[in-house]
């Protein structure tokens, strides 16, 4: 009964299709285990990666994002990443002044050839999430001020 | 310095140096100031520069097609480099006629200092660093601490940079850092749900008129992300969900352009505490990348350049 009832994390992966995705490919082909709580959207690269979308996961309910390029200085575009890292960096700070925890937003950099890393990175920030609960951000008030759930 | 720049407006427009002039002229209601922007000479006459002159006139430069003569105190001319370097404006297009500013008088600390209305007050002037209130005949002394707007207390280029004309003396910047920044610092000093639940009951009164993007001379797409409808990201009816989306995507739009003017919260018509946020994103672009807004035209657009190490901790 409570493992069949345990809440799981829901995390949106946003991964680059040159490294990050082929990343990915590689821990599945290499039978690698790693949590299923992450779903995956294949992005351009990781530039590709708008705050808006990471906004707009959380308010649709997402517990996590993840989001996951090449390292710096090997982008299939050349500076796509150096991008999404100064967003991504602006993104985050702000999302955690606000009010949001920090183990929501999360990035990495993840080759082609790191099948095992990008599972260890869906294992650490699914155990953060775990940590940090269900996403309730956007969820309505009700009157006698507990929250809930509402998804967009 | 009113007088000189009145001279200067009338022979820009007469030697054909400008197309037009935008500067500020009395409003209808006292202590107020309305944006002046005209291609006539004799209106030159009508300029005023005094403690009231809110409006960050820079957001009409990006409307406006020809030469323009600008009035900018500092923020201003902040916000005019960053449309410089956003290449909205050409620099030589501009002729800014430069105010040394000592900071614009806040009127509604003014109302609560002097517990009456502004429309019930004689008079408001400045001597050196008191500012003076008539209030039915009583003169009383405020200083500029308690009576300047907060984002004016934190100012850091009082006289504009990047000028073609200077008005007056220069005056050094003397930021009262620990007044100004004393909401942020109160606010994150608390738990992060109570810091989100504070922005939820500020959210859950915006009414979503959009005074905020429209005074904010970094904002300056042609069609907003709140307008887009395919995909529509965030829902056009005033729920506070959307309302904070919507405020939270337009500081990362104009992080690196944000000067912390302080225009949003000013028109803001249900006192949402904006520079709280306006000014948090200036002070993480400045600890992240050392990028201050506005102070060097020649300087890369924040998200248009980069460099080989930075912000590595926050990536694994």
């Amino acid at each position: 009964m409570t493992q069949a009832s345990e809440w799981k994390p829901k995390l949106l992966g946003f991964l680059c299709r040159w490294c990050s995705y082929a990343g990915a490919d590689l821990a599945g082909t290499s039978r690698k285990k790693y949590p299923a709580n992450i779903r995956v959207i294949k992005v351009p690269c990781s530039g590709r990666v708008d705050s808006l979308f990471i906004i707009k996961a959380l308010r649709m309910g997402f517990d996590g994002v993840l989001v996951s390029g090449c390292h710096p200085g090997d982008c299939h575009y050349l500076t796509g990443n150096y991008r999404a890292r100064r967003r991504i960096a602006i993104t985050k700070k702000f999302l955690e002044y606000l009010g949001v925890e920090p183990q929501r937003l999360q990035a990495s950099w993840v080759s082609a050839s790191e099948g095992g890393k990008f599972a260890e990175v869906v294992a650490e920030v699914t155990e953060d999430l775990k940590e940090v609960g269900p996403n309730q951000l956007f969820s309505e008030r009700k009157l006698d001020g507990t929250k809930t759930k509402t998804g967009s | 310095m009113e007088q000189k720049l009145r001279q200067e407006a009338k022979a820009l427009l007469e030697q054909n140096k400008v197309d037009w002039i935008i500067g500020f002229e009395p409003g209808s209601l006292k202590f107020t100031t309305t944006p002046l922007i005209t291609r006539d000479k004799s209106d030159a006459e009508h300029l005023v520069i005094n403690p009231f002159i809110f409006n960050n006139l820079a957001d009409f430069l990006t409307g406006i097609k020809g030469r323009v003569g600008i009035v900018a105190k500092g923020c201003d001319s902040r916000s005019i480099v960053g449309l410089i370097q956003d290449n909205k404006v050409v620099r030589e297009d501009v002729v800014i006629l430069a105010v040394p500013c000592p900071g614009l008088i806040d009127l509604a600390k003014i109302e609560r200092l002097a517990g009456k209305d502004r429309d019930e007050l004689d008079d408001i002037t400045r001597d050196g660093d008191k500012i003076i209130v008539t209030v039915d005949g009583q003169k009383k002394e405020f200083t500029t601490t308690q009576t300047l707007f907060d984002h004016c207390l934190a100012c850091e280029l009082p006289t504009p940079q990047e000028y073609d004309i200077l008005l007056g003396e220069p005056r050094p910047p003397a930021p009262e850092l620990e007044v100004s920044g004393q909401n942020i610092a109160e606010l994150k000093e608390t738990l992060p749900a109570k810091r989100w639940e504070f922005w939820q009951n500020e959210f859950s009164r915006c009414i979503r008129c959009y005074a905020c993007r429209n005074a904010c001379p970094a904002c300056f797409c042609q069609r907003c992300f709140v307008e887009e409808t395919e995909p529509q990201w965030v829902m056009p009816m005033p729920r506070w969900q959307d309302n904070l989306i919507f405020q939270v995507i337009r500081n990362i739009h104009v992080a690196g352009r944000c000067t912390d003017c302080g225009e949003c919260e000013r028109v803001c018509p249900v006192n949402i505490p904006l520079r709280s946020l306006t000014r948090e994103m200036y002070g993480i672009v400045d600890e992240l990348f050392s990028f201050k807004s506005g102070m060097d035209k020649e300087a890369l657009p924040l998200m248009a350049h980069y460099e080989q190490e930075e912000a590595e901790d926050l990536f694994r």
